[in-house]
């Protein structure tokens, strides 16, 4: 896990680095948001240490711009003079936490601490999600079918109507999709379904 | 007979056949009469002949007269002197005949003359009425030319929409035009000889009165006075107008009339208030907000370095705590730079409040004063204050940042002004007085009647953010101190025992080249 620090004063970077260093915490530093967009590689876990106000593109633009980018690595914001309304619009935004200059150490260290923990448990929830994506993927269209009305809750029976199939062959089906989706029961089905709706956009899940 | 002269103007006529007929026409008359008589009265009547000669002589001339005595010598010496009836004359009748052609041209000779005397007097005195005649004709002309002129000039000053008057050497009214007598409601007969100094508003008197005496005592004869004050209308409300006059000087110099013109300028001022209104308004807001800025950029310069300090400070427990010396020396350092650093940046915001370089000229305080209450004028009238200006004019140059100054001693007018804000309207008047010091300083003072100085805050109310009113910034007087000081001056105040506040300020004199302003 290391400390991404963007500032423009490479003083401030060098005395954060310094400080984290104490702790063990590895760091990387960048002068500017662009430098930072150039270098950053999704296999770098940790956390943002961002200054508000930047040359070029600011750090709450590159937190817009990280958004956009689907770049979900948390970002702890410093700045020397931060007023309410951009503290608010940060923070909602999925900032993590916003230290004002000078900060002490423990400020920091908590936000980084929150920010590795979220990087952690963002990593371990795409590693999830990819799993069952993958599972997913493996479906027949008829299985994909299947599952879609189970998981609204249909009985065999209805499914079988509603796909002019016969109630044995929704049966063979809906076992073939446990089995692949390595769910236990069906209330496991429904749970994995709705990841996949929230990491899918919703209409393409229910018309596949 | 009395258009003899001009009867005819041939000579001939002249000097031939008219003489010779008035002469005959007389002889022949007093021939008969005498005949006549002649049969009565035993003794000649010889004196007629002399009327005769004498009426010829004056009738017809000198050429007349002498026919008539010749003609008549004649007759005398055929009928009436013995031997009768012949042209022969006896030895006695000699000497009598003789007195009688005497006596005749006598007589003719003095008619004639006589006559012609008259005749040159009468024919002089008819040139003279006659050159009367034709002066009369031309003055009368003149005189009509002059009042038509005058009625066109009359027009004309009608015509221009201004309003105008004349007014006499103490400034009593003699004449204004409709303009003026429609605007203020009054008939010539009410403004004749009031003073024009009672449509003015009161506020404006004082400075009008000066105007007034500058222009009377002024050396420059055609110099008049010039100047935006308030006149009374008919409604009773004062407008803006700008007012000149010129006064009119005899050969002595002496003031003999005024005369004056006002134009109107009411929607002119108003805008122009309201423009200055406006204009102070947007320099406090960029004054206030360029104070913001100056505060946010200082506490984000001054939090870089601090921010670091403290970083660097945890880390450098961390090393000591981790023993490891060397980093908690390196970290050290680093803070000591970042120390260095923040105390180069106070340094650096501390000198942008002399903003420029100092860039001294010769001036006249006096000048530098003038022009500043020049900047303060509008702010004044919209305040209701009146500045009263009283100058050393023995003061000598000083070497000053003329802008610097300016802005100094606009700053304590400012704040003398604001401490009046509030007061009733007769008692504002803000004095700026310049004099010489003992020791050759030059000593400037701006006087206010306002609320004073608490004494507690008499050392403080020079210090930057230091302020006791609710919209100010605090920045005024110690801007002003900095500049005084940066001319190796002095700045301080006092309380003005008639109430309110003195702020004074000295500044020292340059040690050679005086001289008046």
């Amino acid at each position: 896990m290391t400390v991404f620090i963007v500032d423009d004063d490479a003083s401030i970077r060098d005395a954060v680095a310094n400080l984290l260093e104490t702790e063990g915490i590895p760091t990387r530093q960048f002068g500017s948001a662009e430098e930072f967009i150039a270098t950053w590689r999704k296999n770098m876990p940790g956390c943002l240490l961002l200054d508000v106000r930047l040359p070029g593109i600011t750090g709450v633009e590159l937190q817009e711009k990280l958004r956009q980018l689907s770049v979900a690595i948390p970002i702890v914001f410093m700045t020397a003079h931060g007023d309410i309304p951009m503290v608010r619009r940060v923070i909602k935004a999925g900032a993590v936490e916003f230290l004002t200059k000078p900060f002490q150490k423990e400020e920091l260290l908590d936000g980084i601490q929150q920010a590795f923990e979220r990087d952690t448990e963002q990593r371990r929830q795409g590693a999830l999600l990819d799993s069952v994506l993958s599972r997913y993927r493996t479906l027949r269209p008829r299985e994909l079918e299947v599952m879609a009305q189970v998981t609204e809750g249909l009985l065999n029976k209805q499914i079988a109507a509603n796909l002019g199939l016969s109630e044995i062959t929704v049966k063979l089906h809906r076992r073939q999709v446990m089995e692949k989706m390595q769910a236990a029961s069906l209330a496991d089905l429904v749970r994995l379904a709705a990841m996949i709706s929230a990491s899918v956009s919703g209409s393409s899940y229910t018309k596949v | 007979m009395e258009n003899a002269p001009t009867f005819n103007n041939s000579p001939w006529m002249r000097y031939g056949v008219r003489p010779l007929a008035i002469a005959c026409f007389f002889i022949y008359l007093t021939s008969l009469c005498t005949l006549i008589l002649q049969r009565i009265f035993p003794y000649p009547f010889l004196f007629l002949f002399f009327v005769a000669v004498m009426a010829s002589g004056w009738f017809g001339g000198w050429v007349a007269g002498a026919m008539s005595v010749a003609l008549s010598t004649l007759i005398v010496q055929f009928f009436f002197v013995p031997p009768f009836y012949s042209f022969s004359v006896s030895q006695a009748a000699g000497p009598y005949f003789f007195s009688y052609i005497v006596c005749a041209a006598l007589v003719s000779w003095a008619a004639a003359s006589r006559r012609h005397a008259e005749d040159v007097i009468r024919e002089s005195r008819d040139l003279l009425e006659q050159r009367v005649q034709e002066r009369t004709a031309e003055l009368q002309h003149s005189n009509q030319e002059l009042q038509q002129s005058e009625r066109n000039l009359r027009e004309l000053t009608e015509a221009i929409p201004q309003q105008l008057w004349r007014a006499d050497a103490t400034g009593e009214i003699v004449y204004c035009n409709s303009h003026l007598l429609d605007y203020t409601g009054r008939t010539q007969q009410q403004m004749h000889g009031s003073s024009f100094f009672e449509i003015l508003h009161p506020e404006d008197l004082a400075a009008f009165l000066d105007a007034w005496t500058a222009a009377r005592e002024s050396s420059d004869s055609a110099r008049g006075l010039e100047g935006e004050w308030r006149i009374r209308g008919i409604d009773g409300c004062y407008r803006w107008f700008l007012i000149r006059a010129v006064p009119q000087r005899s050969d002595s110099g002496a003031i003999e009339c005024w005369y004056g013109t006002h134009i109107e300028m009411e929607d002119w001022k108003r805008a122009e208030l309201a423009l200055a209104a406006s204009q102070a308004q947007l320099a406090h807001v960029a004054r206030v907000m360029s104070m913001g800025e100056v505060t946010a950029s200082v506490a984000h310069e001054i939090n870089q370095p601090l921010t670091a300090i403290v970083a660097h400070a945890y880390a450098c427990l961390g090393w000591l705590k981790a023993a490891n010396i060397e980093r908690a020396q390196t970290t050290v350092e680093k803070i000591v730079q970042e120390g260095t650093h923040a105390g180069a940046i106070v340094t650096r915001i501390r000198a942008l409040f002399l903003k420029g370089e100092v860039r001294r000229t010769r001036e006249s305080m006096n000048r530098i004063i003038l022009d500043t209450v020049r900047l303060l004028r509008d702010e004044s009238i919209r305040r209701h204050v009146r500045i009263r200006v009283s100058l050393d004019s023995d003061l000598p140059l000083v070497d000053v940042d003329r802008v610097q100054m300016q802005q100094a001693i606009l700053n304590l007018a400012m704040n003398g002004m604001d401490a009046m804000e509030g007061f009733p309207t007769g008692k504002t008047e803000l004095l700026i007085e310049s004099a010489c010091g003992e020791d050759g300083d030059i000593l400037v003072r701006v006087v206010d009647h306002g609320a004073g100085i608490d004494p507690g805050f008499i050392t403080r109310i020079f210090d930057a953010f230091f302020t006791t009113k609710t919209q100010g910034l605090g920045m005024g007087l110690s801007i002003s101190r900095t500049v005084v000081e940066a001319h190796d001056g002095k700045l301080w105040a006092s309380s003005n025992p008639d109430g309110g506040a003195i702020l004074h300020f000295s500044i020292p004199a340059p040690q050679r080249e005086t001289g008046t302003p």
